[in-house]
């Protein structure tokens, strides 16, 4: 049955996306907000409005009995849970399910087995998508040293019973797997009363990779193509874009493949992600969880392929099979998104509610901003710091940069700082233009640089 | 006005205004000038960037709540300037009574003191008790019995004796 009026859960620029999508195919919407939210973008466009609670997100978009009730009472048929918030919380389907209203994302078993790492790992090692190369249970130097060389290094040895960096070792070679070996154990069994260990392969200069899918519960599944993410700071993406230029295309029809099986196996419904740790040196890619949740950066899948995924979402969660074959998805040009943060970088990127005085986005060809802000418009201090997503389109990747280069020197926003000036230097860096960047890149080269000018 | 911490002292200001029953705000230090209204019909605008925050007129898809306070069942048409505002502390379903059948807690009327219990908020069967946090006389039920009624939204007006 299609959705006639859909629920949003959600807040900032993709509960306005999702306003859209569903006004685009007809159907009313109804919109969560708390309280300081009242006066949102996406509450100014759509159907209704319902204030569920205070600013408090633990009171208000974060409480599934609320939502799911004000869904109920305000007659919605389907619930669009966005990203964040409860989006992979099983118990929000578990809730619409058992109130007759269709959830937009997958069953609650699935998000709850994708959401437990071993179980995940479990079921994609069981779907053949290559996991990172690693051992059982290490009980000697000697052992340590055998599995180090079959693994290969650099390796990481890891406490077991481990969590937050102790008992954690990197070794280079087979004598720092043995030497390796007593330090992290001796850390383990002091940190936890427990000295086992177990290994895995290290890879110093990873790319972030991942498979847009989309699946429609019965075994059919879609990808709309990879995303390279590697540009981030402490495991927050800053930059994305699509196609990875630096995959080579045999590597990337086993990772769609590998992506594809995966989802397929467990007749996975509505979009998801398959995230993947790109080893370059060695043209190796692992595994490593699946996001069962439309994500922030889905709009550069969409640029390349044209489609709109947050309506397939909707038309699924109605019922409706996937609207397009593999052979009809076509992948063409590069594109970039930027995540623009209302945070100061200077002070080790505090984030800077407030009122934005000036809004002027850049405007042209190839240029998409996905954003709830206007001149004007306040930013909370109680949600996360994004005000927009700038994403470029170009007919390969050194014309997406010139486009984005571009567009981000036109985009003045005044008020509050943003991180646009970063995603300046960032874009107009060598590494960057060059393409011989990885995820601790950001952190290990562009930023000590910027502090030492700043110096 | 760009500073931050002055916006978001005045967003503070704002909230706290629309929480507290107090109908008008009207403040001048130099040549700054900030008049708050939660009167709809309020003659005068806003001075400064943005209003006081209020519910956007609600478009229903179908009828649901009695949202307009006006509609709702009062005695005499405008609530007294000292009226003290019951408010629903969260979503749910507006019950006036205990249970199906029982009188109800409070009527037009009534004498509440503080702490005192004057209606459930009920949310996927858990229903919590909204205390008075007021005293005085029953002025007015600002919410339709078993509709829902959203966080902040009006239950009772009470008139102090």
């Amino acid at each position: 049955m299609a959705i006639k009026r859909l629920f949003i859960a959600n807040r900032g620029e993709i509960a306005l996306r999702i306003v859209r999508a569903a006004q685009a195919l007809n159907i009313e919407t109804v919109l969560a907000v708390s309280d300081p939210d009242r006066d949102s973008a996406a509450a100014q466009l759509a159907d209704r409005t319902i204030v569920i609670g205070p600013a408090s997100a633990t009171k208000s978009y974060l409480d599934p009995r609320l939502i799911v009730h004000a869904a109920k009472e305000s007659g919605c048929d389907g619930l669009h849970p966005g990203y964040g918030f409860l989006s992979e919380r099983a118990i929000l389907p578990t809730l619409c399910h058992a109130h007759g209203i269709a959830f937009v994302g997958p069953e609650p078993e699935v998000i709850d087995a994708l959401g437990d790492k071993l179980r995940a790992r479990a079921m994609a090692g069981a779907a053949g998508v290559p996991l990172v190369p690693g051992s059982d249970c290490v009980a000697s130097a000697a052992d340590a040293r055998r599995e180090g060389d079959r693994i290969g290094y650099p390796v990481l040895l890891k406490a077991s019973a481990g969590g937050g960096g102790r008992g954690m070792v990197i070794a280079n070679n087979a004598e720092e797997a043995e030497a390796g070996f007593h330090r992290a154990s001796a850390e383990a069994v002091a940190a936890f009363g427990d000295g086992t260990l177990f290994m895995e392969r290290f890879v110093p200069e990873a790319r972030h990779v991942e498979v847009q899918l989309m699946g429609d519960g019965r075994g059919n599944v879609l990808h709309f193509g990879e995303r390279d993410c590697s540009v981030q700071r402490r495991y927050q993406k800053l930059v994305e874009e699509a196609p990875c230029a630096a995959m080579p295309d045999h590597l990337r029809k086993q990772l769609h493949e590998s992506a594809v099986a995966l989802a397929a196996s467990v007749n996975y419904r509505n979009a998801g992600t398959c995230e993947f740790l790109f080893d370059v040196k060695r043209q190796e890619f692992y595994f490593i969880e699946v996001n069962a949740r439309i994500q922030v950066e889905h709009p550069v899948s969409e640029m390349i392929s044209g489609f709109d995924l947050v309506q397939e979402q909707i038309r699924i969660a109605g019922g409706a099979g996937l609207s397009v074959s593999q052979d009809q998805v076509k992948l063409t040009g590069h594109a970039i998104e930027c995540r623009i943060n209302a945070e100061d970088v200077a002070r080790d990127f505090l984030p800077s509610p407030g009122r934005i005085t000036r809004w002027q986005p850049p405007q042209g060809d190839g240029i998409r901003l996905d954003s709830h802000m206007t001149q004007g418009a306040m930013i909370p201090p109680f949600y996360d710091s994004m005000v927009g997503k700038l994403i470029v389109h170009g007919s390969d990747r050194a014309d997406a940069i010139a486009r984005l280069s571009a567009a981000l020197d036109a985009f003045v926003v005044e008020g509050v700082p943003t991180t646009i000036d970063l995603h300046r230097e960032i874009v107009a860096h060598p590494d960057f233009i060059e393409n011989h960047i990885h995820t601790r890149w950001l952190e290990q080269v562009l930023l000590p640089e910027r502090a030492k000018r700043a110096a | 006005m760009a500073e931050p911490v002055f916006s978001s002292a005045l967003q503070t200001l704002m909230e706290e205004f629309s929480r507290s029953g107090v109908r008008e705000l009207h403040v001048r230090s130099g040549d700054f000038e900030l008049y708050l209204s939660s009167d709809p019909a309020a003659s005068r605008v806003a001075v400064g960037q943005g209003g006081p925050a209020r519910p956007k007129e609600p478009r229903p898809p179908q009828a649901v709540a009695a949202e307009n306070p006006v509609q709702a069942p009062v005695a005499g048409n405008a609530l007294p300037a000292d009226a003290i505002i019951i408010r629903a502390p969260n979503l749910g379903t507006f019950y006036r009574a205990p249970k199906p059948g029982a009188a109800n807690y409070v009527e037009i009327g009534s004498k509440i003191s503080v702490g005192d219990e004057v209606c459930l908020i009920e949310v996927m069967k858990l229903f919590t008790a909204v205390r008075a946090d007021g005293a005085g006389k029953v002025h007015a039920i600002l919410a339709e019995d078993g509709a829902m009624v959203e966080a902040g939204q009006p239950l009772f007006a009470v008139v102090r004796e």
